[in-house]
């Protein structure tokens, strides 16, 4: 089993589909220039990577450019793709953030602001009924999305997955990364000794891939492998050597037993900022060591940053590469750094390349590095392992409107509510003020909770990989910039609160208090975030032998919550809060597990109750293995979610207790992710307290908890013991 | 300018520094004019520092836009006061 690009589509400042982008990157064009799209109080605008015709304007600019992408990508393929992967840092943001600016405050006409709305309006466009994710790592989201796509086809839980990232211009990245002072008013100029920044842009570009054991007739490229890496340094900048770039890249040619003399050309990162540019290329003198470097360039000289759509473009523009032989110029450099040892083609090349590396770094030291080869390439064939995707559960917290864990269970057992936002000296016990000076609500709340599931896991042993799960990310920093920006003309910003809004944030200080430098992925989608996160988890913790910590979290935000998150916004109490649970991925069929079980994107089909039915081994084993069900039903979609919930208990023939958990936590994105901790301590128990089971408590009988979400999704996690 | 105006800029600024940045466990008193600002005891780092430019220019309408400028600038809470004395639009008399 190998995984092939069968197709792609790809829109972006240099040309709207493939065609086109192959032919402007033949002659070198440049689709920078000075920003057109809104008033800009940067005078003169900044040169910008935006793409000049018109988009309906019914979505936001990230879901028309992902759409026309996707559209691109699917043509001439009847069938749905069974699953999208899709990589966004803005979500419905370029639409939102004007909604904002003139205190609309209509809370339908923010429904397409969700980061996850871009991949479900492909899925309803498209008919994809399978798993819809949603990665946001900042500038790295497109190719860790491919790398989830690559290994949920590996799985043998897809055969075909379109993925991508997509990315839409709007005030706050251009504002946001002009605060940090990384644009260069004369226009991105990668690897060039004047350089001064980056060029910010939008675009999308779609892969459709596939796993077969042959390379499919029409095959465009082969994935070799993806690596993913966390620097574990800082919130905003790359490590100064391009450590975690380097070990990102090691990874590829390692996952596809390769060496850095087999890479023909270096498809770079290259954004123009000088200490991006410098780390890379630092990074790259570390891998080829003595070795001379291939060919290298970068395009975002030509095409902006386009942010989450960025590693999927720069994947997209690989394939290219090896399709037609083309190797891209460095558009924008015109005197190389001689300090970055590192000479970026200047001019397009035409030569036939079999093997391209390609990288994407972002926010939060994430980095990403995928290598393709030319599909008659021989390499070694992946057998698909029906892995086990549970975890050994080795330490877990919650934070409720009650408090920490055992102010929650004590509350449970009590019988008293614990629904509210969870309490900011609960949120603060075991982290530092000052260290914690530049937190907001979100990222506080994640860090308190992964100490916490560390701590109580009694493990010396830290964690290795981190994936988080939010609905919404970090609304009070998301808040604070855009507020701060229109109350002075859009000509001030904090810095600080740009860095903070991007949604993987509270993920890069997990990473950073830890030093967690594997795979670090933050997955985003309302109510579904904690079930993607640790779906994901089971898709990619067993690469490396260490613990995994999956934590998911919202905060309840007065201004934006009640605008964003339409069950909160007619819940009697406001309230947030969140999990961590430390993990380690286990075969073993004892001990205090977890399992993501199901994940679909069809609620309304009865083959989904009947596949649902399936992935939970049938009625008589449901019986056999659970105690309770926990059931997830949002308040906005209660009706539907009641009779699913119906259908199933019907399906099941369930005579255990079932809960309507969200009666109990109170309305929030994350609920799902207290309810699975609460799940742990009830099986770690073997009862479910009063508080959970209207005032009684119950046995669960030696069985386990099945955790239920309903509503726009149906996902199934298990907690067994 | 006189001694007692500079002292005043340099409380004034003390005030807005803790504020901006919050740093809730300073005290205005407990910041030396004339020790490191950035990378000494205060932990300000780069991102602070960007923060910092931001509320310059706010507050006093002077742009520390490239990275030798702001290195001067914000070698010391002195550094700084001086520079916005001698820079900003209206200077006071």
């Amino acid at each position: 089993m190998r995984i092939f690009v069968t197709s792609l589509g790809i829109i972006s400042p240099i040309g709207e589909n493939a065609s086109q982008t192959l032919a402007a990157l033949e002659t070198s064009a440049c689709g920078l220039a000075p920003l057109s799209l809104f008033a800009s109080s940067v005078d003169p605008p900044l040169p910008s990577g935006e793409i000049r015709s018109h988009l309906p304007g019914d979505v936001p600019r990230t879901h028309s450019l992902a759409l026309i992408a996707a559209r691109e990508a699917m043509a001439g393929i009847v069938a749905p793709p069974d699953a999208i992967v899709l990589g966004v840092t803005t979500g419905g943001m370029p639409a939102s953030e004007l909604l904002l600016k003139n205190n609309d405050p209509d809370p339908e006409k923010f429904r397409y602001h969700g980061t996850g709305t871009v991949a479900h309006y492909l899925a309803d466009a498209l008919g994809c009924h399978g798993p819809v994710l949603t990665v946001s790592t900042a500038c790295s989201s497109g190719m860790v999305a491919l790398k989830i796509a690559v290994e949920l086809l590996k799985s043998g839980k897809a055969r075909r997955v379109l993925a991508g990232g997509a990315d839409g211009l709007c005030r706050l990245t251009y504002y946001g990364f002009n605060s940090l002072q990384l644009v260069d008013p004369a226009g991105a100029r990668p690897f060039d000794k004047d350089r001064r920044g980056m060029s910010v842009g939008e675009g999308a570009a779609m892969l459709v891939l596939e796993a077969t054991a042959y390379p499919p007739a029409g095959a465009l490229a082969e994935v070799l492998a993806v690596g993913l890496t966390c620097d574990a340094y800082h919130p905003a900048a790359p490590h100064p050597d391009g450590a975690g770039a380097e070990h990102a890249m090691r990874k590829a040619l390692a996952g596809a037993g390769c060496a850095a003399a087999d890479i023909d050309y270096i498809n770079l990162h290259g954004t123009g900022t000088p200490d991006n540019d410098r780390a890379e290329a630092r990074a790259l003198q570390a891998l080829f060591s003595t070795l001379p470097l291939p060919a290298a360039s970068s395009v975002k000289g030509a095409l902006g940053h386009t942010l989450g759509a960025a590693g999927a473009i720069n994947a997209a523009v690989s394939v290219l590469c090896i399709v037609h032989g083309l190797l891209p110029a460095n558009t924008g450099c015109r005197v190389p750094d001689p300090g970055l040892q590192l000479l970026p083609l200047s001019s397009p090349r035409r030569e036939p390349v079999s093997t391209v590396l390609s990288n994407a770094f972002g926010f939060g030291g994430n980095n990403a590095s995928i290598l393709l080869g030319k599909p008659a390439a021989t390499a070694a064939p992946v057998q698909i392992k029906n892995r086990s995707t549970a975890f050994a559960v080795l330490g877990s917290s919650c934070l409720t409107g009650a408090g920490d864990c055992a102010q929650t269970l004590a509350a449970l057992r009590d019988g008293a509510g614990i629904s509210g936002m969870a309490p900011a000296k609960a949120i603060m016990a075991g982290l530092n003020e000052s260290a914690v000076r530049r937190l907001k609500r979100l990222p506080r709340m994640a860090l308190s909770l992964a100490i916490a599931a560390h701590s109580n896991s009694g493990s010396a042993e830290t964690p290795d990989s981190v994936f988080f799960g939010t609905g919404w990310g970090g609304l009070s920093e998301t808040h604070d910039f855009l507020s701060r920006l229109f109350s002075t003309e859009e000509r001030f910003t904090s810095p600080t609160d740009f860095i903070g809004s991007v949604h993987n944030a509270p993920a890069g200080q997990v990473a950073m208090h830890f030093q967690a430098k594997g795979a670090n992925i933050t997955l985003t989608d309302g109510d579904y975030a904690f079930e993607q996160a640790l779906f994901s988890a089971g898709l990619i913790a067993h690469e490396t032998p260490g613990t995994v910590m999956v934590i998911a979290a919202d905060e309840y935000h007065e201004k934006l919550t009640p605008l964003f998150d339409a069950s909160a916004a007619g819940a009697p109490t406001f309230s947030d809060g969140g999990c961590g649970l430390l993990l380690q991925p286990t075969d073993a069929a004892m001990g205090l597990r977890i399992a993501p079980l199901f994940l679909s994107n069809d609620p309304d089909s009865d083959l989904t109750m009947h596949s649902l039915m399936l992935a939970l081994g049938g009625a008589e084993a449901i019986g056999k293995k659970y105690g309770a069900v926990f059931a997830g039903i949002p308040a906005a979609s209660r009706d539907k979610g009641r009779q699913q919930l119906a259908l199933f208990i019907k399906a099941a023939g369930c005579d255990c207790p079932v809960i309507d958990y969200r009666k109990v936590t109170g309305e929030f994105a994350s609920a799902s992710a207290v309810a699975a901790a609460l799940a742990v301590d009830c099986v770690r128990r073997g009862e479910l307290p009063a508080g959970l089971n209207q005032a009684v408590p119950a046995s669960l009988h030696s069985r386990g908890i099945l955790l239920l979400g309903l509503g726009r999704c149906i996902t199934a996690v298990e907690i067994s013991g | 300018m006189m001694e007692g105006e500079m002292d005043k800029l340099i409380n004034e600024l003390k005030v807005k520094i803790i504020d901006t940045l919050n740093l809730t466990s300073v005290e205005p008193a407990g910041i030396d004019a004339e020790a490191l600002l950035v990378g000494g005891e205060l932990g300000l780092d780069s991102i602070d520092v960007l923060e910092l430019v931001m509320m310059i220019e706010k507050d006093y309408g002077l742009r520390i836009d490239n990275k030798e400028l702001g290195i001067r600038v914000f070698a010391s809470l002195k550094a700084l006061a001086e520079y916005i004395h001698q820079n900003r639009p209206e200077t006071q008399p």
